[in-house]
């Protein structure tokens, strides 16, 4: 049996359609534009509204992550024939402690506030939440790397 | 029901063959083929954008046909809040609605009341509901079929709690129907509209099996026998107990949520405006606002497409109406709380999103066109000039690759291939 890397790099399904957007570190006057764009794509394809609904939030949440605390990332979003699937790779600060920062909108902040969209610290929890697949890699002062998916089936 | 609930009716005759209408429809179903426009109706959403830009009176609104009140033993006007400031600011409200008994109905109803019933419940219902914020109002119901179409991610933000019309109609049909010992079949209830929208929810309403309402009128057919009625009846009727002054504020976009307690409201009016928020509502901004009001029409309804009185004047007719009326009719908040546990307010039916097209049912197709899509895109001049029938290049593009324009529709592109032709022509010839 091969080790769990080595199986996900055999089994990578083929990508069907992928594009490449930048973002830029607090360039809040563009903030939620490629969240947008990706939405409109899926919309075009005819993916599901609710595997829409789901990416578009993570999205937002990755998207506004670099833009308040990253230099610059780019975010690439892939369509493979059973999930969508973003990879996005930015250049920053990191994150020194993964696990506080998955943790820290759950604590901090109320029910309210979570529903609201506040108070969920980076929104890493939000964006794992309505991904189906949720990876995080971050080495401080170099960047973070997301990769998430949703399902299609 | 292919085109019967549509309101919006193209008139070939009259079309020039312009791209006005075309460039102002917030759902791009217009395109110009052939010298004339035509309509996508799955898409067409009968908000009257395309009325309220074409100079040549080829977009119209379909209205009742007036033999329709033969129909019934007993007729019922409701005048959109709209009708009130049509006059001048000196004509009451309640010579309106006696105006109204004298150009063929057999009563008229003030709903100015069930617009505050519908504000108190609205406040009540955010008081105790959970998200999706913020919540956006149904009361146009342009604005309904737009995030239908366009926005069906913000379906679950639509509060659904019946409009003041719809559940004035109830009311009055019931009081009818006691007070004459009629059927409520043998009851005509007729709305007076200023849009062409209501017109539409009238005939095909969305969250509801069927309207109330039994047909509509416009003002602007209405206007000029009702002038005349006012003319010789006008010094009978003064003011009347019960009209609402916050009620009449509906005509008015920020009427609605001026009343409420909760300032935590936004106003969006006009179509570009609108769907900008929407895109940003979308992508997840406004989430800490608790209420939206949105008008496709630039100021609410003052400022549909098929009133008689310029917007502006209207507004003010209204306000000075409103201040004469002074006294705001006493509304017992405890009884709307209960009525809205008794589910009085309910929405009888659920709003739905409606499929937008994809480029193709097939995931690996959608895609092939997709791609397809973008290499058109590129060799179009990216101008938006629209003089190929299609609103924006994008929409030309897509048009393209569904099959149903050419690229060589651009003028650019016809120029460049004309040019090429020319070039070669004159190589191959010696």
């Amino acid at each position: 049996m091969f080790p769990a890397p080595v199986l996900d790099v055999i089994m990578e399904e083929e990508i069907l359609y992928s594009e490449t957007f930048r973002i830029h570190g607090n360039d809040f006057e563009h903030g939620g534009e490629v969240a947008a764009a990706v939405k409109s794509v899926m919309k075009q394809l005819g993916i599901r509204s609710d595997v829409i609904r789901r990416l578009s939030i993570a999205n937002f949440e990755c998207e506004m992550n670099v833009i308040m605390y990253a230099d610059e990332a780019e975010f690439e979003f892939s369509v493979l024939p059973s999930q969508v699937r973003v990879v996005c790779k930015d250049r920053g600060q990191g994150i020194p402690d993964i696990g506080l920062a998955m943790q820290e909108g759950w604590s901090t902040a109320t029910q309210q506030m979570r529903e609201r969209g506040f108070g969920a610290g980076l929104g890493l929890p939000n964006i794992k939440r309505n991904s189906d697949k949720f990876e995080i890699e971050s080495t401080p002062s170099v960047g973070t790397t997301l990769r998430y998916s949703v399902n299609l089936e | 029901m292919a085109n019967a609930p549509h309101t919006v009716t193209g008139i070939p005759t009259q079309c020039i063959g312009c791209v006005a209408c075309s460039k102002a429809c917030p759902v791009k179903a217009l395109r110009v083929r052939g010298g004339v426009v035509q309509c996508d109706s799955d898409l067409c959403i009968d908000c009257g954008a395309c009325i309220y830009v074409c100079a040549n009176g080829a977009r119209r609104a379909r209205t009742t046909p007036a033999s329709d009140l033969s129909k019934y033993k007993h007729t019922v006007a409701m005048p959109s809040m709209t009708l009130y400031g049509q006059f001048g600011k000196d004509v009451t409200p309640a010579q309106v609605l006696h105006a109204l008994t004298q150009v063929g109905f057999d009563q008229a109803f003030d709903f100015s009341y069930v617009c505050d019933m519908v504000t108190a419940a609205t406040e009540a219902y955010l008081s105790e509901c959970r998200g999706p914020w913020p919540k956006i109002s149904i009361t146009c119901p342009a604005v309904v079929r737009l995030i239908q179409i366009r926005y069906p991610d913000l379906v679950p933000n639509l509060v659904p709690i019946e409009i003041p019309r719809e559940l004035g109609a109830r009311i009055m049909r019931k009081k009818v129907s006691v007070e004459l010992g009629l059927k409520p079949e043998e009851i005509g209830i007729f709305f007076i509209t200023p849009c062409s929208a209501i017109m539409r929810s009238i005939n095909d309403p969305v969250g509801q099996e069927a309207s109330y309402i039994d047909g509509a009128f416009s003002i602007l057919e209405l206007y000029g026998p009702l002038l005349k009625a006012l003319k010789s009846t006008a010094h009978d009727v003064t003011y009347e107990e019960g009209i609402s002054p916050s009620g009449l504020a509906w005509a008015m976009a920020g009427g609605e949520t001026r009343a409420m307690r909760n300032s935590n409201t936004l106003v969006v009016k006009g179509t570009h405006d609108v769907t900008r928020v929407f895109d940003r509502i979308e992508s997840g901004k406004f989430q800490t606002v608790d209420y939206l009001e949105a008008y496709i029409c630039p100021d609410g309804c003052v400022s549909g497409q098929l009133v008689a009185e310029g917007r502006y004047a209207a507004q003010r007719n209204l306000l000075h109406i409103s201040k004469r009326l002074r006294r705001q009719p006493h509304l017992n908040e405890e009884k709307v709380r209960s009525l809205l546990r008794e589910r009085f307010f309910d929405l009888e039916g659920q709003i739905k999103a409606r499929e937008v097209r994809p480029l193709a049912r097939d995931l690996r197709q959608a895609i092939a066109l997709k791609r397809e899509k973008a290499k058109i895109l590129e060799r179009l001049p990216g101008k938006n000039c629209a003089a190929c029938g299609a609103p924006t290049c994008d929409t030309l593009a897509e048009d393209v690759v569904r099959g149903e324009a050419h690229i060589e529709d651009c003028v650019f592109i016809k120029i460049e291939l004309l040019q090429q032709r020319i070039e070669a022509g004159k190589g191959g010839t010696p």
